[in-house]
């Protein structure tokens, strides 16, 4: 018939076009001997100003280094976005890596880092989730931690002391002493707990149980399969934080609307909770809101019964890499800005306090050189008294911690779940995963 | 109608338009306070009706630039599609022939397929024929936007009587002629309808132009309004102003052409 | 008439070249990444067969996704489709007030998907909260925090925003209508229902093709909206098809298996909507 040969004739022009748009590969524009281009591609919208201005700076002292700052704005997913500018060709020189599993998806395509001079300043137990075969694919973004972030004035007037809270109970205690005093107080809820953001109970709740099972990220990582030894203390931890949380139809199921906006811009910021569990970030959309109550927070330890009841976890949560693909000029040019911009004195300075970082480095001693915001500070007293524990969610299997456990959560809540069968599931799906 | 039902009309007319409203009335009050009030109290009325959060947003966005930027891709891309889409709708509604009609079938079947299914293929594509710029863009909305638009110029050309076209014909036009001095004109309010269908998507469009011109000096509206949006801090009151200041443009362009439409449809021109 | 291949070729030749390129090409790569385990990174890439396409219907959240998407598709293809028109016929009264209204009501649509799903929450979120602590009504509460919730969230932010959207082709449809056809049933005594029933309705038929088909498709792809009313959550309870896809190829790195399931999910949507578009087609009115 005509019609299809026709056809046939169009339908192998395009496939021959298509494998000849496709196959070509990437290109790249030759830079002319003395200019350097850079180009940075990052995902971390609060770090877009001081990234731009640190990079400025940079430039100022190496006139031949030309940098370019690609942010990713939120809504949009990093990854996504970092595949498509890999495919199209327009591959940036410096990019984010999240971990272990980033690393081994993306490994063909990172600069082995382990010669660089910010190496031996890394602080112990960081740059595993970046090594492979002895290699260092990632340099450390910033150190972060979370925990019980408290209320220190709500606390005072209820007469708590705050430091004596390292165990549950103690925990426990001091919510129901809140609990009793709640109208008093003005609160709505002792606790505002998000369980819409699978991110805060999949991963870093969860965390709390997982890193006393696993010394470290790598084991974690590399498990085929799980325990869950300490279910019965993360179990506590989700009971507590429902049974006192602000719920906003006053059922447990209506936990799952609560999201961080709500839990920390709205509830806590504005002395409707007591307490929250967040990380060290929550401090500036805190003082976006009342910079008085973000002065006067601090660090709850989060308390896992049977095991380490005094600590919270901190960790990396996100890394720098470099793209193996660029020249050699331009791949010097860009492991030389990373470096400047975490070990050199007008580096440092920046990191604290213009990326309000807490440092992933030593070295950062000087007075001047402190971080500026109470949960910072507070995340290094904990380091200095060794009262922490790793982040190990970051060696969960993709996807796991969110939308299997965290979603597992919000059916428990929903009253749609056992706690068994939750615990079930999440073995299952986890020895699935890793099969 | 008499006079009763005409004002039982009017009375339901304000209340839906009352409901539709209902959401803008969120973002233009919100748009005028704090963050704290926001959060504070959102369904209030804010405390002081001040422009800081616009002069704000303005500086923030670099709004001349963005918008600059916007209104060339848009009127750009809508040119275009509206160009190659009606000659294209009209040609193959009126050749009657299996390769036509397959075609056709194509636009139409395209319009199922999710974006994300093709983004990556896509980026490769256009960005081994160094198209991830501006031009590209256009390009790129051409391609997308000729489904629907050739969807609506075909329902729309079927209506028009072959008649005129073979009259035209006979007083010797050639196809594009016919096309440009006979049909084009009545394909007005259809035209319209299109141009206004793309320009909402065109102008809210966020991730297809996230990909290809993500780049200080060629970001849209929509791309620069998302750096309000951080990792974990959102600048509502910022977005809400930025989005007021984005949509005025729109919402006047639509309020003209919806009276075009009205006027080109009563001046009788149709059939 | 007999036209030359030359014109067929210059009048459609333009925009089937961009459509090949941006979508036709495109789509084929897809299709074949759909047979291989690439994961969206790795230069190499290895032929696996059938392999993604069988691991498809094992993949439980994908055939849930399916469902929750055809339930909502019906709910909002309904409801839209009803606002719209009912809106059209409203505004192409000759009222005072038609042309202020035909602007409120496409004004939805000025707004982006994403940014109109956050808005939206705010009003599930805290407008309802605060209405039904005031007046008591507990169904108000609680929005969003499980699937009923969330769907009819999702329905009424579509019917909300496409309901003006679906105006605009209604009206245009509406318009072209010869208004001696109109005035003559007025005069043979037609009441309001029967000139709507007997000419308006048989003679939008066309509009009626292309909305169905748009509301459809639109429903069935929708993930911006999605993405910022609920997240898909709780528990993926509110995940539909199309962010199913995008966290299959972007969250799990399983770009073949992604391109499986969106190459399968074209081909169902393809069936019911092409059916769709013969059946309506065939009872649409010639003129």
């Amino acid at each position: 018939m005509k019609l299809k040969g026709k056809l046939l004739l169009i339908l192998s022009l395009l496939i021959v076009s298509a494998l000849m748009l496709v196959g070509c590969g990437s290109k790249e524009s030759k830079q002319a001997a003395d200019q350097v281009t850079v180009d940075i591609f990052q995902f971390k919208v609060e770090a877009k100003d001081a990234l731009e201005s640190a990079v400025a700076e940079y430039m100022k002292e190496n006139p031949n280094v030309k940098i370019n700052v690609q942010t990713v704005g939120g809504g949009d997913d990093y990854g996504a976005a970092l595949k498509s500018k890999f495919a199209s060709g327009q591959e940036p020189a410096i990019m984010n890596m999240g971990g272990m599993q980033d690393v081994k998806d993306w490994i063909e395509k990172l600069e082995d880092l382990s010669d660089q001079p910010w190496v031996d300043k890394a602080f112990n137990g960081t740059l595993e989730a970046v090594t492979a075969d002895g290699k260092i694919y990632g340099m450390p973004f910033a150190q972060e931690g979370y925990g019980f972030i408290y209320n220190k004035s709500i606390f005072e007037k209820a007469g708590i002391d705050a430091d004596s809270i390292k165990s549950f109970d103690a925990l426990q205690a001091a919510v129901k002493k809140l609990d009793a005093k709640k109208d008093e107080l003005g609160l709505k809820a002792v606790i505002s707990f998000p369980a819409k953001e699978t991110w805060v109970t999949g991963l870093h709740l969860s965390n709390a149980a997982f890193a006393n099972e696993f010394s470290d990220v790598v084991e974690a990582f590399n498990a085929k399969t799980i325990d869950f030894k300490y279910a019965d203390a993360f179990k506590k931890l989700i009971d507590l934080q429902a049974n006192y949380g602000y719920k906003p139809d006053g059922t447990k199921g209506s936990l799952n609307a609560v999201d961080y906006s709500t839990q920390v811009e709205e509830l806590f910021a504005l002395e409707q909770v007591a307490i929250t569990q967040q990380g060290n970030w929550a401090y500036g959309s805190i003082a976006g809101i009342d910079e008085e109550v973000a002065k006067n927070i601090g660090f709850l330890p989060i308390p896992v019964v049977g095991a380490k009841e005094d600590s919270i976890p901190v960790g990396i949560p996100m890394y720098w890499a470099v793209n193996n693909g660029k020249d050699e000029s331009v791949k010097d040019a860009a492991k030389d800005f990373l470096n400047w911009l975490y070990t050199s004195e007008k580096g440092k300075q920046m990191i604290i306090h213009d990326f309000k970082f807490i440092p992933p480095f030593k070295g950062y001693e000087g007075e001047n050189l402190e971080p500026t915001d109470p949960l910072a500070r507070d995340i290094l007293k904990y380091s200095n008294q060794d009262r922490t524990m790793p982040w190990v969610f970051m060696g969960y299997p993709t996807g796991w911690g969110m939308d299997k456990l965290g979603a597992d959560i919000q059916s428990y809540l929903a009253g749609d779940l056992s706690w068994n069968q939750l615990v079930e599931n999440a073995k299952t799906t986890w020895a699935e995963s890793r099969k | 109608m008499n006079k009763g039902n005409k004002v039982i009309l009017r009375i339901i007319g304000i209340l839906t338009g009352l409901l539709f409203l209902s959401p803008f009335y969120i973002v233009v009050i919100n748009a005028f306070k704090t963050k704290k009030e926001l959060f504070m109290d959102t369904l209030g009325l804010p405390n002081s009706f001040s422009f800081d959060n616009f002069v704000e947003a303005w500086k923030r966005l670099d709004f001349l630039s963005v918008f600059f930027n916007s209104l060339i891709i848009t009127v750009g891309s809508i040119v275009f599609i509206i160009i190659f889409s009606s000659m294209a709708a009209w040609m193959l509604q009126r050749t009657k022939s299996k390769l036509s009609n397959l075609i056709f079938f194509g636009y139409i079947a395209a319009m199922l397929i999710p974006f994300q299914a093709v983004m990556l293929p896509l980026v490769r594509v256009m960005g081994n024929l160094n198209l991830l710029n501006i031009p590209g863009l256009m390009f790129m909305y051409v391609g997308f936007g000729s489904s629907l638009s050739i969807f609506l110029y075909h329902g729309f050309v079927k209506g028009i009587p072959t008649a005129l076209d073979e009259a035209a014909t006979i007083d010797g036009c050639n196809s594009w002629q016919t096309f440009w001095h006979i049909i084009f004109p009545i394909l007005k309010p259809i035209t319209i309808t299109v141009a206004i269908l793309n320009t909402v998507w065109i102008w809210n469009d966020f991730l297809l132009p996230s990909l290809v011109i993500n780049r200080p000096g060629t970001r849209t509206i929509p791309l620069a309004t998302f750096f309000f949006f951080g990792e974990y801090t959102k600048q509502w009151h910022l977005a809400l102003a930025g989005l007021g200041l984005a949509i005025i443009p729109v919402i006047i362009f639509y309020f003209f052409a919806q009276k075009h439409i009205i006027e080109s449809v009563t001046a009788g021109s149709v059939k | 008439m007999k036209r030359s291949k030359l014109a067929f070729w210059g009048f459609v030749g333009p925009s089937l070249f961009a459509f090949s390129l941006v979508v036709i090409i495109p789509l084929l790569v897809g299709i074949y990444y759909s047979f291989t385990d690439w994961n969206g990174i790795r230069s190499q890439v290895n032929f696996v067969g059938l392999t993604n396409y069988l691991d498809i219907f094992k993949d439980e959240g994908f055939v849930q996704a399916f469902i929750f998407t055809t339930k909502f598709t019906i709910a909002s293809v309904i409801s839209i489709n009803i606002m719209g028109f009912s809106l059209a016929l409203l505004v192409t009264r000759k009222l005072k007030i038609s042309n202020a209204l035909r602007t409120i009501f496409f004004m939805p649509n000025l707004i982006g998907g994403l940014i109109l799903g956050f808005i939206w929450q705010f009003i599930f979120t805290k407008g309802f909260a605060t209405l039904g602590e005031l007046t008591g009504q507990r169904w108000l509460l609680g929005w969003l925090s499980n699937q009923e919730t969330g769907f009819w969230g999702m329905v009424i932010l579509m019917a909300w925003q496409m309901s003006g959207y679906l105006m605009v082709i209604y009206v245009a449809a509406i318009q072209n209508i010869p208004k001696e056809l109109v005035e003559a049933a007025q005069i043979d005594g037609a009441n309001a229902w029967e000139r709507t029933k007997h000419i308006i309705f048989p003679l939008v038929r066309p509009a009626f093709t292309v909305s169905l088909f748009l509301t459809l498709s639109n429903s069935f792809k929708l993930y911006d909206q999605n993405l910022s009313l609920t997240g898909g959550g709780p528990a993926n309870s509110t995940q539909m098809i199309a962010m199913n896809i995008y966290n299959t190829a972007f969250k799990f790195n399983e770009m073949g298996v992604a391109q499986a399931k969106a190459v399968v999910f074209f081909l169902v949507i393809g069936v019911i909507t092409i059916s769709q578009v013969y059946i309506t087609k065939k009872s649409e009115v010639e003129m």
